[in-house]
């Protein structure tokens, strides 16, 4: 649909509304509320598809060549939480705006907090278990955090959004839980470059989901 | 040409209402204020053309007081959903003839 009426000199009763016209405003609105009401933006998923992929990539490049593994030196540090900041900053300040006036059963509901939290908590038990356990640092400090927070958390995502039938999501969780285990197969040094990777194709895809759902016609099949 | 058109929502304005929530996801309800924000309404207009919509039982509003401040959210109703359906199966109908 590539013709758009303005609607500031729209008739004011339907007499005079042309079908046409009325296809057009009925895509565009639905179009643009689409894109004003979006929690995730795509050009900031975008952006934090290639952060991470820097980020993580910087990282990889950093621990590659050490024998015996040390982890990422510290002047790579300030950039990791740079990006953290920036991204927990930017997410949260794009979905209050995005979600302002809107109530109800797309918001998140203290059950499936919940269970994003004890996702999280599990995460700290495993490090736990590991270090009481006796297992090496390079897994405890590197290879966990890296990879088990993305499996727990992708799959307590994938399971919150199947309950709500929301697909996007749902690919969204799966896709980041894949990323980290396939982290955790690669090894501790690979994990660093298989999360950069894969969790900026995952980020992309998540973005290219949304514009596509956004533009997509809802009169034209 | 447009008698199979839902005369109540083929209107610029109340067609733009219909969409915008219809666009909300399900079970969700918008505020008046961001409404009137998306839509670039008058308040009164707004009014005028909420009330035509809940007449015909297409959306609901509900009243909400929190302390000195009323808030106004609405949501289109199960009824005002399948008549947009059918509104928007017109017009495939219609643009598909022409």
């Amino acid at each position: 649909m590539n013709h758009t009426p303005d609607t500031s000199t729209a008739v004011g009763n339907g007499r005079d509304f042309d079908p046409r016209q009325a296809a057009a405003l009925l895509d565009q609105t639905t179009q643009q509320t689409r894109r004003k009401l979006a929690p995730a933006q795509p050009w900031l998923l975008a952006i934090r598809a290639v952060g991470v992929l820097i980020v993580l990539g910087a990282c990889w490049l950093n621990v590659r060549g050490q024998h015996p593994y040390q982890g990422p030196t510290s002047a790579v540090g300030p950039f990791v939480v740079v990006f953290v900041i920036a991204n927990f900053v930017a997410t949260v300040g794009v979905r209050m705006r995005a979600t302002a006036g809107v109530s109800g059963k797309s918001r998140l509901r203290p059950a499936e907090i919940t269970v994003l939290a004890l996702a999280w908590i599990a995460v700290f038990l495993i490090i736990g278990g590991m270090s009481i356990a006796g297992v090496s640092g390079a897994a405890i400090y590197t290879l966990v955090p890296l990879t088990v927070p993305l499996i727990l958390g992708g799959l307590a995502w994938a399971a919150i959004n199947a309950a709500r039938k929301d697909w996007r999501p749902f690919g969204v969780g799966l896709g980041v839980a894949v990323v980290g285990a396939a982290g955790l197969l690669a090894g501790v040094v690979a994990a660093w470059a298989v999360d950069g990777v894969g969790l900026c194709v995952v980020l992309l895809g998540s973005a290219a989901a949304i514009v596509w759902r956004q533009r997509r016609s809802v009169v034209r099949p | 040409m447009t008698d199979e058109l839902d005369p109540l929502i083929h209107v610029p304005t109340r067609l733009k209402i219909v969409a915008t929530l219809a666009a909300l996801p399900d079970g969700d309800t918008l505020s008046f204020t961001r409404l009137q924000d998306l839509l670039g309404l008058t308040p009164g207009n707004l009014i005028i053309q909420l009330r035509k919509l809940e007449e015909a039982g297409y959306l609901s509003t509900e009243k909400t007081r929190n302390g000195s401040a009323q808030k106004t959210t609405v949501a289109l109703t199960r009824q005002g959903h399948k008549a947009l359906d059918a509104y928007t199966q017109a017009l495939r109908d219609l643009l598909g003839g022409l």
